[in-house]
């Protein structure tokens, strides 16, 4: 419950955070490198742009990416893993012997390959995050699809006339989307630290304020050697606690999925995010 | 009505053909409703799920099925699915199992009835209320408003009912109706089933005996793939001529639960000569060379026996 509070106040820092800051992010608001204060609340970065301000506005980015990317990446599952479960034969075979070979290839590496060579635009990086993102949730989806197609029930429904698509989504699909939502909210926490990842690296879209970017340049301008906390810490905590959340949230809805799950972890850690307080 | 002409359905496997229905022949006629009668495995649910064109991709289908003049193994796909449900529907076996454990009752039936006719969700789904009150289902719009889980078996049990005869089909297949129900409700079942496919034809596949006697007007009794004997209800159970039919009435707990000694035999590579004779306490040489043919003994009464030729 606490996570998911927290998630309601990122988005609406994500959706607002531009109004709220009290500087433009690329605004030179102060002289640079002050300490927090009461003009700065956060102090200012080497270019004297106010720290706070960017922190808000580059939610937007971080989150929007996370969640695009995890949107994609889901329905890219759904389709992919639902087709090749349902009909198996050749097309489940063509479709999981490209899953497995894409697998193969490592994630991270391939995305800044590819990063670099498009145009660097968020919504072009959540493309490419969710269409290789999806690849290891068509697996998921595949084998939920499988013990489901394979019920006695779509056995019936498709005794009584119906059709194989209408089967697929009035009687498969709301059976995997419990399923569906936890593999989005993972999705959505591992793609934000991709985001940030590739931010770090230079690799973001340079006209957007993210943190990745904002820990970059207090890493390589000095900030960490010269121990201008405020400039570095601020980021990284933000992201820490966002990608926290999500994560809290995922085990929470794993939770409810498979009650089995709660006597097996007992520990605080686990359960003391969404789960235990409903 | 349903006629089955010669069909042999086989499924291949890693130990050789099964031969789940062997050379069958059958006729349903309009509104009668036919009892098939087996042991676990001797084919019969393999006969019906070949009628309605249900099996898994590998199965091997000859001969012919005709249905109102049209040769259903014949048919495409999508022109057989236009009749599933509508013209040919099916009461299926474990309604534990057979109902989508996250729909409600209501909408389920609801989805018959607006797969097949033309109306909007909301108009099926007082239909489906209609058709549960119809089916002597007490509160039958709270029970429309509850998931399968919350019902127990015998109303489950109900519901397949009311799901396969939902769309007013003129042909139903009912795969083992009262399996696995106490007497009590065995009996409201039966004679639900009874009251609800008057005036159609039915094919209804179990291995109770009593129930068949109830429900159908002939019973077709299957052994090993085969059928071994076929009459009238009344004559199935009072005078049969097959000694397999003679054993599994005797096996019955009314009289005395004389069990028939042995067990089935492989589908993949049935006994020589009659399938039964291994089992059989009349067994004559003749049984372990030739195949018996099925033979006519009276009007309507056949059996695949030499003692009866």
């Amino acid at each position: 419950m606490a996570s998911l509070i927290l998630l309601a106040i990122y988005i609406g820092i994500a959706a607002f955070g531009p109004c709220l800051a009290p500087y433009a992010s690329s605004e030179i608001a102060g002289s640079p490198l002050e300490e927090p204060g009461r003009l700065h609340l956060l102090g200012t970065n080497d270019l004297g742009q106010d720290i706070f301000s960017n922190l808000l506005c580059g939610a937007r980015a971080t989150l929007v990416l996370g969640f695009l990317g995890a949107l994609l990446s889901v329905l890219t599952a759904l389709t992919f893993g639902t087709i090749s479960a349902y009909y198996g034969g050749r097309t489940d075979e063509i479709i999981s012997r490209i899953v497995d070979i894409m697998m193969t290839l490592p994630g991270f590496p391939l995305l800044i390959v590819l990063v670099v060579f498009l145009p660097s635009s968020i919504f072009i990086m959540a493309a490419i995050m969710g269409l290789l993102g999806g690849l290891q949730g068509i697996r998921i989806i595949r084998s939920q699809v499988l013990s489901i197609s394979r019920a006695e029930y779509i056995y019936g429904t498709r005794a009584l006339g119906a059709s194989d698509h209408y089967i697929m989504s009035r009687h498969i699909l709301p059976g995997i989307l419990p399923l569906a939502a936890v593999t989005f909210i993972n999705a959505a926490q591992r793609f934000m630290l991709m985001g940030v990842g590739l931010g770090f690296l230079g690799l973001g879209d340079p006209n957007v304020v993210d943190w990745g970017q904002m820990i970059s340049r207090a890493y390589s301008n000095g900030g960490f050697a010269l121990g201008l906390w405020w400039w570095l810490l601020p980021p990284g905590l933000a992201v820490v606690l966002l990608s926290m959340t999500l994560a809290l949230i995922g085990y929470g809805l794993e939770e409810e999925i498979e009650p089995r799950l709660k006597n097996i972890n007992n520990s605080k850690w686990f359960t003391n995010g969404y789960a235990r307080n409903n | 009505m349903l006629e089955i002409i010669n069909l042999k359905t086989q499924f291949p496997s890693p130990d050789g053909l099964v031969n789940a229905v062997d050379s069958a022949d059958l006729q349903i006629e309009d509104n009668e409703r036919l009892g098939l009668i087996g042991e676990t495995g001797c084919g019969k649910t393999v006969l019906g799920m070949s009628i309605i064109r249900l099996l898994p991709p590998s199965t091997r289908i000859h001969g012919q099925i005709i249905y109102k003049g049209r040769d259903l193994l014949n048919l495409k796909e999508e022109e057989m699915r236009l009749l599933r449900g509508k013209e040919i529907s099916m009461i299926l076996q474990n309604p534990t199992t057979s109902l989508n454990p996250v729909l409600k009752i209501g909408d389920q039936i609801a989805e018959v009835i607006q797969l097949h006719k033309d109306c909007n969700r909301k108009e099926a789904k007082t239909k489906a209320v209609e058709i549960l009150a119809a089916a002597m289902i007490p509160e039958a719009p709270k029970r429309a408003d509850q998931y399968p889980h919350e019902l127990s078996g015998g109303m489950k049990e109900r519901v397949m009912i009311v799901m396969g005869l939902a769309s007013q089909p003129s042909f139903v297949i009912a795969d083992e109706p009262t399996k696995g129900l106490d007497s009590g409700t065995k009996a409201e079942i039966i004679r639900l089933i009874r009251d609800m496919t008057s005036g159609r034809s039915m094919l209804m596949i179990t291995h109770d005996l009593a129930a068949a006697g109830e429900i159908c007007d002939r019973i077709a009794v299957m052994y090993a793939g085969e059928l071994l004997e076929m009459a009238s209800a009344k004559t199935i159970l009072h005078d049969p001529q097959h000694p397999y039919t003679q054993g599994f009435i005797n096996s019955l707990p009314s009289r005395g639960l004389l069990p028939i000694s042995g067990s089935s035999p492989s589908l993949i590579d049935p006994p020589h000569g009659c399938r039964f004779h291994p089992r059989c306490p009349w067994a004559m040489d003749i049984c372990r060379r030739e195949h018996p043919q099925i033979i006519k003994l009276e009007k309507g009464h056949f059996s695949r026996c030499f003692l009866c030729a």
